[in-house]
């Protein structure tokens, strides 16, 4: 055993939970780019961040719960999209000019309806979730241009607005819904009958049935608790920009799944935790954000993307250097 | 068994519904728009469809297997950057064009074996490799596009040679030889075996690296093609080539029977998908002239497809 | 409780046909019959898990409710399903109390007496379990010990197990064999599920047999032998057991040498000879490492340390491809993961590994191919209706020869055989015994891997045993016998099992 050193036993801790090597990763990340320019962790910058990482992180704490029963959802960027031309349309002054608490009741409880279908379609329908969701994808995707008639909505009202860029107490609105919602959603995975049984589903389908879980009751809640978090990610991520077009929420859904992926839930279902999800979201909206900071010219923002690829990559491969050293551990010991 | 066992023992049921799914939209197309169906406007119509067929042959074969390629588009993206600049710098298009394949083929290469070296899901590696590529087709290039090729390299993407669009021929030339692979040689069987149960088959002496290597080349080979027939009848090479087209491709892969879960489907069933996709799209935006409505349909069709195939296969009725 | 007239069809085929019978309370109750005779369906009717066409099961006096899980267990029904079903990974409080959590009020968890619970029923059965760990990082036999103690905290008053001890050491089995007189004594209904036909006349008061989806008979177990039990099974008089070991090794260069071979931590310093003509076994406990050493001569694994000969000439490790190539063949322990991919057909599967023997110019030869599964499967007397059929038609014992005909068809001069009649029923186990016999009699070199004791003296020349990862002796002539083979499978020390 003294062989093992505190190192060792560190990444071992590491390899236990992929939030703390994630954690290691903007920890080293924030303290290159505070060194460089140490205006990168100035409230306003910070704000920002957090401002843009929210609906991200909402969203995926719906989607890692899909994930959770070994099922996945890519429909959630075009039904943001779709979900976001309806708040449009329903409080436009110059369309239905609803009152905005209904608005948003409406947005939540039709993406969590949407949820439902896609749901219902997997559990009942036994149709794979990758294709029912890549055609609620597809079908999304038109139907918002169905309800823009290919224009746009510029005039969202006040009180919605308020939604997106307001803030209380010095917190902005929407990082306060997405911290509401990580709590929530670790306490119900956590805590609770309900995301023990996620997990169980995720881990061993048959044994879940055998072990008299209801299995498609169990999925259709996912699907529905991850549209509704679609819901309220439009409402607050929605009313920041002054326009709302059919491009809202193109690409979401890879951006999110690789938060959760990176963030150590399993695509195979059964594994991961809420903690790693956030870690994992605010280190990929950092990303870009950093390359301005590093002061690399403005050429080098074009390679954010290329460089948040070989993140997942880098943490995939670490997750894999871990495993096999913790492997090679079990045989020094037994 | 009896007669059940006949029935449940014939392998063709999706192709059957896809087949019936067709005839409807041909059959609409000849109540309400019978121009819709003349040659010349299906030739002028399916322009940009081969490029999308290309690309669904590697898929298919990769999704038999239990895999996904998400970053074909990406893979597509450097090829036309490596085109364009290379072209830029003053070498021949065509010799640029085969770089540009050559970088990704390369970058299938490179997918290949963190799938078969590191044994990390595929849908993974591509997602990361796929954000990965196009970034640096975006950062090589600073999404700046290039154009004003020559008339010869873009015959390859407008040519018309024997009646047939000059990228039509590219594809019927690639599936021709994906089928008598597949169908000939041993590592059909091995695509279909290494979907359904990897363990197995290297208790069999199956070479699983090199059937998964050699199929993520392919799919770099694939895009690459895919992006040089792109520039050429685009007449630009930009970073933002094919963004969005693994979507595209899956489903019409998808929607052609070929099982997500690997194992399961066919080449002539994934062309059938193609066709149903393609038709009912260019039907649409034709008759309603709505390009948001063909989303619709095309979501629908990929569920639809899926349910009918469910509800329709005596085998899977029972399971249910 | 009485079974009254259950049936259950699936396709065309009738699963259950009309079964009946009862279980007292306070008794240990077998159910036996061959693979395929209805005993799964049965377990899952009672679990709740599947409807029957018809019938019914009375339950204390009233009809037990049908097809919903929950409800079984409500009534006292409680099953311990074979080891697949858990989940790898969840710790073991969660796969103890998934399904029917302790709650503070609705949803919410009340995870302290959960884990009380969970240290408390461990502890009766003298598990000494990390209740942290996944259950992946478990060793198999615990896993199965979380499993008995899912059902055990049901407070069930019909406890239904499948197989409990297929993965259990001697010592464990004995603990929970313990665990069933307490339950018993407590008046609750066992109905005990095994292959192992020894448990049964241990334990059992009474036997149930069925045969392909058929009543057979019920009686006490006293009044039965295992011969009398094995011809109900089977319907039909096993041939006389061939006790005949062959002509035995032939004065030659031995098939394959192997010396100090090594894997960390799977097994060290492992030497053998095998020569033709010789069924070599290799004895010892589940776990002992000679599914590891298997893997690795065979190329599936590398190895640390040692050598391998083949026919003479050295044989390097790891490549499955090389193996085949220079006529080693190995048939897998697990026939549904290792050896056969389900979808395809028997030819198919026959033919995998030979694929590139019949390319000529990169085009499969598919007559010749198709010569080769003829004469596999006329020599292994496979029946079957198609050799275009899906392999997972076939009963488990043809699928098993379909297996062994794979490796068959290679004409390989040394066989490695890993638990070949695991799962398989007794008529199909004497074709399997003549088969492997047959081969050793061409000259084949065979080394024969099985936990099922009688199997592995009938047939083996010589006996090698291993233990926690080394061989610990060999055993020849009359000196094979049972005991003699456990004493050297037991390990030394107390160390087992537990890490």
């Amino acid at each position: 055993m003294d062989r093992f050193s505190k190192s060792s036993r560190w990444i071992a801790l590491m390899g236990r939970n992929r939030a703390y090597g994630i954690f290691g990763l903007i920890t080293l990340t924030v303290m290159v780019a505070t060194a460089v320019s140490p205006s990168f962790l100035a409230p306003a910058n910070v704000n920002d961040l957090l401002v843009q990482a929210a609906p991200i992180v909402i969203m995926a704490c719906g989607v890692m719960v899909v994930i959770l029963t070994a099922e996945i959802d890519i429909s959630v960027g075009s039904m943001m999209g779709i979900l976001a031309a309806t708040l449009g349309v329903l409080t436009s002054p110059r369309h239905l000019d609803w009152p905005v608490p209904l608005a948003a009741l409406a947005i939540m409880g039709l993406g969590a309806g949407m949820g439902a279908v896609n749901g219902v379609l997997v559990a009942f329908g036994k149709v794979p979730s990758i294709i029912v969701t890549l055609g609620m994808l597809t079908a999304f995707k038109g139907g918002t241009e169905f309800i823009l008639e290919g224009g746009w909505i510029t005039d969202l009202p006040e009180g919605l607005r308020f939604l997106g860029t307001g803030s209380i107490l010095s917190i902005p609105i929407s990082v306060g819904v997405a911290l509401v919602v990580v709590g929530f959603t670790g306490w119900l995975l956590s805590r609770t009958s309900f995301g023990r049984r996620v997990y169980a589903v995720g881990s061993n389908q048959t044994a879940a049935l055998y072990a008299g879980i209801p299995v498609r009751w169990v999925k259709l809640l996912t699907f529905t608790w991850s549209g509704f978090l679609v819901g309220v990610a439009v409402l607050v991520s929605a009313p920041q920009l002054s326009v709302i077009d059919s491009g809202f929420g193109t690409g979401y859904e890879l951006l999110v799944v690789t938060c959760v992926v990176v963030g150590g839930v399993a695509i195979s279902g059964g594994v991961g935790t809420v903690a790693g999800v956030v870690m994992a979201t605010l280190l990929m909206t950092m990303i870009s954000t950093v390359l301005i900071f590093l002061k690399l010219g403005e050429n080098a923002t074009y390679w954010s993307r290329s460089i948040q690829g070989c993140f997942i990559l880098g943490a995939v491969l670490l997750d894999h250097w871990l495993r096999s050293q913790k492997r090679g551990w079990g045989r020094g010991e037994s | 068994m009896g007669e059940g066992g006949i029935v449940r023992s014939f392998r063709y049921w999706h192709e059957i519904v896809l087949l019936v799914l067709i005839g409807v939209v041909f059959a609409f197309a000849q109540m309400f728009e019978p121009r819709f169906l003349q040659l010349d406007v299906q030739r002028e119509l399916s322009t940009h469809i081969w490029e999308i067929a290309i690309l669904c042959l590697p898929m298919t074969l990769i999704i038999i297997t239990a895999g996904i390629d998400l970053s074909v588009g990406g893979m597509m993206a450097l090829c036309a950057v490596t085109l364009g600049m290379l072209f830029q710098r003053g070498l021949s298009p065509w010799v640029a064009a085969t770089m540009g394949i050559g970088v990704a083929t390369l970058c299938g290469v490179l997918n290949g074996l963190v799938v078969t070296r590191i044994r990390v899901h595929p849908l993974i590696v591509t997602l990361a490799t796929m954000a990965a590529f196009r970034g640096a087709a975006e950062g090589l290039s600073l999404a700046r596009p290039v154009s004003s090729f020559p008339e010869a390299f873009g015959w390859l993407g407008q040519g018309v040679w024997w009646g047939l669009p000059v990228p039509a021929w590219c594809f019927m030339g690639l599936l021709l030889l994906t089928a008598s692979a597949v169908g000939l040689s041993r590592w059909g069987s091995y695509c279909y075996a290494v979907g359904m149960n990897p363990e197995a088959c290297r208790f069999a002496a199956v070479p699983v690296n090199r059937v998964l290597l050699g199929l993520y080349a392919f799919s770099g080979f694939a895009s690459g093609l895919a992006a040089v027939l792109f520039v050429a009848r685009r007449n630009t090479a930009k970073a933002d080539i094919g963004m969005g087209i693994e979507l595209l491709v899956i489903t019409a892969v998808v929607t052609g029977g070929v099982s997500i879960f690997g194992g399961r489907g066919n080449l002539l069933g994934m062309v059938l998908g193609v066709l149903l996709i393609h038709e009912t799209r260019e039907f649409v935006s034709w008759r309603w002239s709505r390009d948001e409505l063909n989303f619709v349909v095309m979501g629908l069709l990929l569920i639809l497809s899926v349910l009918l195939h469910r509800w329709l296969t005596p085998a899977n009725r029972n399971t249910s | 409780m009485e079974i009254r007239g259950l049936s259950k069809a699936f396709g065309g085929v009738q699963a259950l046909n009309r079964v009946s019978f009862g279980i007292h309370a306070g008794e240990v109750h077998a159910l036996c019959g061959e693979n395929g005779a209805g005993k799964s369906t049965l377990i899952k009717i009672l679990a709740g898990i599947i409807r029957p066409d018809e019938g019914e099961v009375g339950f204390d006096g009233r009809p037990l409710a049908f097809g919903d899980v929950r409800r079984a267990e409500a009534a006292g029904v409680a099953v311990i399903h074979q080891e697949s079903v858990a989940f790898a990974h969840l710790n073991a409080v969660d796969n103890l109390f998934v399904g029917r959590e302790c709650c503070r009020f609705r949803g919410v968890l009340d995870r302290h007496a959960m884990a009380r619970q969970a240290r408390e029923i461990l502890g009766r059965l003298g598990e000494d379990i990390d209740l942290n760990q996944p259950l992946e990082h478990l060793p198999l036999a615990q896993r199965q010990m979380v499993a008995i103690a899912r059902a055990l905290l049901a407070r069930c008053r019909l406890l239904v197990m499948d197989e409990p001890t297929a993965s259990l050491s001697a010592k464990e089995s004995k603990v929970l064999f313990r665990q069933i007189e307490t339950l018993r004594e407590s008046g609750v209904g066992i109905l005990y599920v095994s292959h192992r036909l020894q448990e049964i006349f241990q334990l059992a008061d009474r036997v149930t047999v069925l045969r392909d989806g058929c009543w057979v008979s019920t009686d006490p177990c006293c009044d039965l032998d295992e011969t009398t039990l094995i011809r109900r099974m089977v319907g039909r008089e096993i041939a006389a057991r061939s006790t005949a070991r062959g002509k035995g090794p032939q004065e030659e260069g031995p098939r394959l040498t192997v010396r100090g071979l090594s894997r960390a931590p799977m097994f060290s310093d492992v030497s053998l000879d095998v020569y033709p003509g010789e069924i070599v076994g290799l004895g010892g406990l589940v776990g002992a490492g000679r599914s590891e050493v298997a893997r690795c001569l065979f190329g599936l694994d590398d190895f640390d340390q040692g050598s391998i000969e083949l026919n003479g000439v050295p044989h390097p490790g790891g490549s499955v491809a090389a193996s085949c190539a220079s006529g080693m063949a190995l048939v897998p322990e697990d026939r549904q993961h290792e050896g056969l991919i389900q979808t395809f057909s028997i030819g198919d599967n026959l033919t995998l590994p030979w694929l590139q023997r019949f390319t000529r110019r990169g085009v499969l030869r598919r007559s010749a191919l198709k010569t080769l599964v003829t004469r596999a499967i006329k020599r292994l007397d496979v029946r079957l209706q198609s050799t275009s059929d899906p392999v997972s038609s076939l009963s488990g014992g043809n699928q098993q020869k379909v297996v062994l005909g794979k490796w068959l068809a290679g004409k390989p001069s040394m066989l490695i055989l890993d638990e070949p009649t695991r799962g398989v029923d007794v008529g199909a186990k004497e074709e399997v015994y003549t088969l492997i016999r047959e081969l050793a009699g061409e000259g084949v070199g065979i080394l024969f891997i099985s936990s099922d004791l009688p199997e592995l003296i009938r047939l083996s020349h010589r006996i090698l045993v291993m233990s926690e990862g080394k061989i610990r002796g060999e055993l020849s002539g009359a000196a094979m016998g049972e005991e003699a083979v456990l004493r050297l499978a037991l390990p030394v020390g107390n160390g087992q099992g537990v890490d």
